[in-house]
């Protein structure tokens, strides 16, 4: 069993332009275990997309205050492949295109990255393992012949991330937003591909603003992030209970003073 | 030099009396002459005409079906042919210093003549090596009208001491000729080199240039094609890493004199480390040559901060019923590519050059045989390997 542990996490981020340094995350705390799915929910500009990214490395979130630890050794210090190959993963929002490498080269690249030099995988186990979850995912094999990402659909995209999910099969699974812009139909195709990684070497952390991304991915456990913080922790049936009453309504019964992004 | 000296190490390689004289009219205006133009990239203060005193024959293979003979050999038996064609049609000895040089201290090279409606099914391939310190190579192809040919030319250095190269390749295209070649340099980084490929493109024929400069040394190229005939056609490719402290300056140009003459550029550069890369693509459209086609593309990536490269489309235009278009960039690698990729647990150099192989993409894929490509693909990945070792020491 591997375990995933956020403690007391404060991240800034650079703006670029104007030169100034804004505190996004300001003490975040959250224990997640392989075998359960957690689900984050919470309003824009809160946090959440923040919080997936500094987990995973990306430079320009800079943690102050507090650690991540991956079966209790920090990985502050470790560059984004280490973490990669250590075995967390980020289903991106907006995944990067690059052209001139096909997406068959890529994941075989990077099931290879964590294997050593005389255990790479073979051609035969490649194409059966990539067989196998395109099917899962409805995916024509032209797919893996395209250029990575390149001139892909959203739903495209968001689909490929899944695939690379499958094909990679990490402890930790961060998924960012892959319900945004999903029609319904592309929506089930993406939650059978995360609940067939389903199992005791799984974890998942679905990071969502609607609750309909949770009737096919069944949650354990459901956080609320308001204001950079998780503001309350339960099963289910709170995403039900958000979806009816809103994050306002959470915010007053809380009686928490936070400014809510798109509230008038 | 003396002329006599030279007079004599010519005759001891039996050269034909002609072009002894030929070697020696150019030793003689050498000095007057100036160094071939390079736009924004300064050279002259690099040892580029050192002197000849070794000369190699070529080895080579026959075939019943054209003719293929070391230079000198040629020079021998072909004398109508080579007084034509060598150094006299496509390239002229007294253009520039380097040129007349050439022509002075030549020390190998190959003749390759395709006899009318010929069509040589298998590529030519030759691997020039470069086995002593002065490297003055010639290749030059003559294929007549009707033919089809495709050459693949590699060039690598054998010693390790400091030398110069000065490598030209000429190539007469008759009518309704295709003519591929295929160019892998890899000369060492001890080797100060110049090379200069030109092509003369008759009616209808069409002349594909696939390189790949690799070289690890200081170079510089001029790849020229004049496409002389109406419906001549020449699609020119160039993929170029420069590494370590190297320093590069590329004229591409294409001059169209024919009616609906047709000339594409794509040029795709890396610079790595403290290199420098300029790539000057030259489009010329003469008066006269109406409908006529010129498009080129120069792009070049920097992969550090104290890299230097410049990509400059030069458009001379004398004729207003023409297409001619130009895209050029100088960029950074996509530090989001690199975060997507290494994300996935791909390390940072390979993400590097999975990043690079997409930024020569479209160029590599545009090269006709498949085998050339795979070549150069691995040539390049073995170049940006060498080359971030390198980074990595200094």
């Amino acid at each position: 069993m591997a375990t995933l542990e956020i403690k007391n996490l404060h991240v800034e981020i650079e703006d670029e332009e104007r030169k100034t340094k804004r505190e996004i995350l300001k003490g975040v705390n959250l224990v997640m275990k392989t075998g359960e799915i957690h689900a984050i929910m919470g309003p824009n500009g809160t946090g959440k997309s923040t919080l997936s990214q500094t987990i995973m490395g990306q430079k320009n979130y800079h943690v102050t205050q507090g650690d991540i630890l991956l079966n209790d050794e920090s990985i502050l210090d470790m560059p984004v492949d280490q973490r990669a190959r250590k075995g967390l993963f980020l289903a991106m929002q907006y995944p990067a295109e690059i052209p001139g490498v096909t997406n068959a080269e890529f994941l075989r690249s990077a099931i290879n990255a964590r294997r050593s030099e005389d255990n790479q995988i073979s051609v035969m186990d490649f194409l059966k393992e990539l067989d196998k979850n395109l099917e899962i995912l409805d995916m024509s094999q032209s797919m893996t012949e395209r250029y990575l990402n390149e001139g892909f659909s959203g739903g495209e995209k968001k689909r490929n991330e899944i695939l690379q999910l499958l094909m990679i099969k990490p402890n930790f699974a961060l998924l960012d937003e892959i319900d945004s812009g999903l029609d319904i139909d592309a929506l089930k195709v993406v939650s059978k591909g995360v609940n067939s990684m389903r199992g005791s070497d799984f974890g998942a952390l679905i990071i969502t603003h609607y609750q309909r991304l949770l009737n096919y991915i069944k949650p354990d456990v459901v956080h609320v992030m308001m204001g950079g913080r998780i503001v309350k922790t339960g099963a289910a049936d709170l995403a039900v209970k958000l979806e009816n009453e809103g994050y306002a309504g959470l915010r007053d019964e809380l009686g928490l003073d936070i400014n809510l992004v798109d509230e008038d | 030099m003396t002329p006599d000296k030279l007079v004599q190490i010519a005759t001891e390689n039996n050269e034909p009396r002609w072009f002894i004289e030929k070697r020696i009219r150019a030793l003689k205006i050498m000095s007057e002459l100036e160094l071939p133009k390079m736009q924004r990239f300064d050279y002259h203060t690099w040892s580029m005409t050192p002197e000849t005193t070794k000369i190699s024959i070529m080895d080579h293979d026959h075939s019943e079906n054209y003719v293929l003979l070391d230079i000198f050999e040629a020079a021998r038996r072909y004398p109508e042919l080579m007084q034509k064609y060598y150094m006299n049609k496509v390239i002229k000895s007294n253009e520039n210093k380097l040129t007349a040089y050439h022509t002075a201290f030549l020390n190998q090279g190959l003749f390759l003549f395709i006899p009318k409606n010929t069509v040589v099914d298998k590529p030519i391939e030759i691997n020039l090596q470069q086995d002593s310190n002065i490297f003055n190579s010639h290749i030059l192809i003559v294929a007549e009208e009707n033919t089809q040919v495709s050459f693949i030319q590699k060039s690598t250095t054998e010693v390790e001491q400091q030398s110069s190269a000065n490598c030209i390749v000429e190539i007469v295209a008759k009518a309704n000729s295709i003519v591929k070649y295929a160019a892998v340099d890899e000369l060492g980084s001890n080797v100060t080199s110049y090379l200069s490929r030109r092509a003369f493109v008759d009616q209808n024929a069409y002349v594909d240039w696939s390189i790949g400069l690799m070289n690890s040394g200081n170079t510089v190229a001029d790849f020229d094609t004049d496409l002389y005939g109406e419906g001549s056609h020449s699609e020119i490719k160039v993929v170029d890493i420069t590494t370590g402290k190297q320093q590069e300056g590329v004229n591409t140009r294409v001059t169209n004199y024919g009616k609906h003459s047709i000339g594409n550029i794509n040029q795709r550069g890396v610079i790595m480390d403290r290199s420098k890369l300029i790539f000057n693509g030259i489009g010329h459209i003469i008066h006269g040559a109406s409908g006529a086609n010129a498009e080129q593309q120069n792009r070049v990536l920097m992969m550090s901060n104290h890299a230097h490269g410049d990509a400059n489309p030069i458009l001379l235009i004398d004729e207003n019923d023409v297409l001619a278009g130009h895209a050029a960039s100088v960029g950074q690698v996509d530090q989001k590519q690199l975060y997507y990729l290494m994300s996935r647990g791909i390390d940072k150099k390979t993400a590097q050059r999975l990043v690079i192989r997409g930024f020569l993409g479209d160029v590599l894929t545009s090269i006709p045989s498949k085998k050339i490509r795979e070549q150069l693909i691995q040539t390049i990945e073995r170049k940006l390997a060498d080359g971030q070792k390198l980074s990595e020491n200094s």
